[in-house]
């Protein structure tokens, strides 16, 4: 081992533990999926979620109208046929059971009264048979009955003009419904929720490992045996606490790579965003979220440090993850409006930065650098508490 | 060569050490005896520097391991109270883990750990990791990276406790090669036999001080019995405030 053959000794040990605790927890196979498919689960959900609203956005657009009883009104069937992306079909022999049976999302009755009334200007009865339980169906049953809603206000102006009355008298309200969750924008908050999932990566990454290497140590009763060895607490906590650190590291990693591989597969497109992701964005996530580990790693390791049990340290680390959870769902429903000073705070910088980076725009590199030293520099704050607490003969032989 | 000098510990109130003075000299076996809750653990984690001493002071090869506790560590090797291993690591990983802390490397390392797994009868757990071993294989695992730095100075919280015989005789063995060293070898128990059969000294503490110190024979001359058992009885006896 040649390499870092200058170092101090101090430096020298706390590489020694780093690749220690590295290797140890890598073999850990039950820890190591246990983070994987906490990573994996997040963008694997999102894509899903972003083609599914894709597909049915397409769906919607081309809309299949069986009809059952067709030539009782074949004016209907005619201008239903003419309208752009409806095919028009032949309909089962039990239009409930097929709906039921979910080979038709809707079917269309017209019954043979359907005529006479017509003629006799008297609301003639169609039947529109669906499943409103159906949430995947919803929007062609929509477009569906809005086709049979505008075709019901066609004829009925045409009525009305044929005797001599305005068809406005007849529509005393004009109703404009203003939709704000529009399908683009459904999609669009999907995509915020990728910063969200780079800053779990963060927490969920270096958990185990921190966790492990502190309360884990103790528990298993070789603290005591490690600390008997000449190397100092800063040495040994600096040692863990990089370990912890490079795997949340991984973990950033992992997970914005899936995310950026999703983006290829997502038709964006199709849901109105444009959308390119390219090497710059990669690197701008990078430079976000990989210095939020050394926060994370050591705010992880010192609480871990403090727990009584292994089971205690897990318990205050799912409290710690509330913190980038609350930040990402304030985030997702109030977009939050991008201030100079939020780059200096741990955890919100990193959040702005990543919705920065991924809507398109760079905050500079001065940004890039506040929020990153702020990190820093809090991480050795931690640091710091983490050998105070080793150095602690109450907290190395437990209470 | 370790010595304690007037050590006290409290925990609140209480006296867990309360001015306990002796000398272990280096090639020569010097035992710890004393009942349970004695203040043995206790002293000895005052002497391998994971607790500090309310008073007194404690020497190690004439440094003064309060002040210069690394220096004073570095010259130890220690089966502490507690022998966790890494459950993930193989038997040599345990002993590099070690070695490499006190700053060892490449083939030094690997001749030692290679030697102290041999002497140990460790060499069939050498590469299989040591979630699966038996009590005296983790013992003797513990034992094996806490000398493989070859320090001048050991110190064996109660090392055969819970052993089996062949275990037992593993341990006893590399204290005598120890010994035969030069080195100073200070180990806490409670079992007389093994006190007898191995100590050229013996510190008797209860009740977290001093109550006897010679060697066997002196023992048994202080208490008046020629059973060294009853001579320690009588002897624990004595300390214990009643």
């Amino acid at each position: 081992m040649t390499f870092g053959a200058h170092l101090p000794p101090w430096a020298r040990q706390a590489r020694v533990v780093l690749v220690k605790e590295l290797v140890d927890s890598f073999r850990d196979k039950r820890a190591l999926s246990s983070i994987l498919l906490s990573i994996l689960v997040g963008p694997l959900i999102t894509g899903f979620m972003m083609n599914r609203i894709a597909d049915r956005q397409r769906e919607a657009d081309d809309v299949r109208i069986p009809i059952v009883g067709a030539r009782n009104a074949p004016a209907l069937v005619q201008w239903l046929s003419q309208q752009s992306g409806v095919v028009v079909a032949t309909g089962p022999t039990d239009p409930e059971q097929a709906v039921r049976e979910q080979s038709e999302y809707v079917v269309l009755i017209v019954p043979s009264d359907y005529a006479d009334d017509f003629r006799s200007s008297r609301p003639a009865g169609i039947k529109v048979v669906a499943d409103s339980a159906r949430a995947d169906t919803r929007a062609q049953v929509q477009r569906v009955q809005g086709l049979l809603q505008q075709y019901n206000a066609e004829i009925g102006a045409l009525r009305l003009i044929g005797r001599g009355v305005s068809p406005a008298a007849a529509t005393p309200l004009k109703i404009e419904g203003v939709e704000v969750s529009t399908t683009q924008q459904r999609a669009a908050k999907l995509l915020s929720v990728i910063p969200l999932m780079v800053l779990l990566a963060a927490f969920t990454g270096a958990m185990q490992l921190a966790t492990d290497a502190t309360a884990g140590e103790r528990e298993r009763g070789s603290l005591e045996a490690l600390l008997v060895n000449p190397v100092p607490r800063g040495a040994l906590a600096l040692g863990k606490v990089t370990a912890s650190a490079l795997s949340g590291m991984l973990a950033v990693m992992v997970t914005a790579g899936l995310c950026t591989a999703l983006l290829r597969f997502i038709p964006l497109q199709e849901l109105g965003m444009r959308f390119r992701f390219g090497t710059p964005h990669m690197v701008g996530l990078m430079a976000a979220a990989l210095p939020l580990c050394l926060l994370t790693a050591s705010v992880q390791s010192c609480v871990a440090t403090l727990a009584k049990s292994f089971k205690e340290a897990q318990t205050y680390m799912g409290i710690l993850i509330l913190a980038p959870m609350l930040i990402g769902v304030m985030g997702t429903l109030y977009p939050i409006d991008h201030q100079p000073w939020m780059f200096g705070v741990p955890l919100l910088g990193q959040y702005v930065l990543l919705t920065s980076v991924l809507g398109g725009y760079s905050p500079g590199p001065l940004a890039f650098a506040a929020a990153a030293l702020t990190c820093v520099a809090s991480a050795a704050l931690m640091l710091r508490a983490t050998v105070a607490l080793l150095n602690d003969e109450r907290i190395v032989f437990g209470r | 060569m370790i010595a304690a000098i007037d050590l006290k510990k409290f925990f609140g109130p209480v006296a867990a050490v309360n001015g306990v003075t002796f000398t272990a000299r280096d090639g020569q076996v010097t035992g710890l005896l004393g009942p349970n809750g004695a203040g043995k653990t206790t002293t000895l984690r005052m002497l391998y520097g994971v607790m500090r001493p309310d008073g007194g002071a404690i020497e190690v090869d004439h440094i003064d391991a309060t002040r210069h506790p690394r220096e004073a560590q570095a010259r130890l090797g220690v089966l502490p109270d507690l022998v966790g291993l890494y459950p993930r690591l193989t038997a040599r990983e345990q002993v590099h883990y070690y070695g490499e802390l006190h700053g060892l490397s490449g083939e030094v390392l690997k001749a030692r750990t290679d030697d102290l797994l041999k002497t140990l009868d460790l060499t069939h757990l050498a590469e299989r990791r040591s979630a699966g071993y038996s009590h005296g294989e983790r013992a003797k695992v513990a034992i094996a990276r806490a000398l493989v730095h070859e320090p001048q100075n050991v110190i064996l919280d109660e090392p055969t406790n819970g052993l089996d015989v062949m275990s037992t005789r593993a341990v006893r063995a590399i204290i005598k090669r120890l010994k035969a060293e030069g080195k100073c070898v200070l180990f806490s128990s409670h079992v007389m036999q093994e006190v007898s059969a191995l100590c050229d000294s013996i510190v008797v503490i209860a009740g977290g001080t001093v109550v006897a110190h010679g060697t066997p024979d002196e023992l048994r001359a202080k208490a008046g019995y020629d059973n060294l058992e009853d001579a320690f009885v009588a002897l624990a006896g004595a300390g214990e405030p009643r």
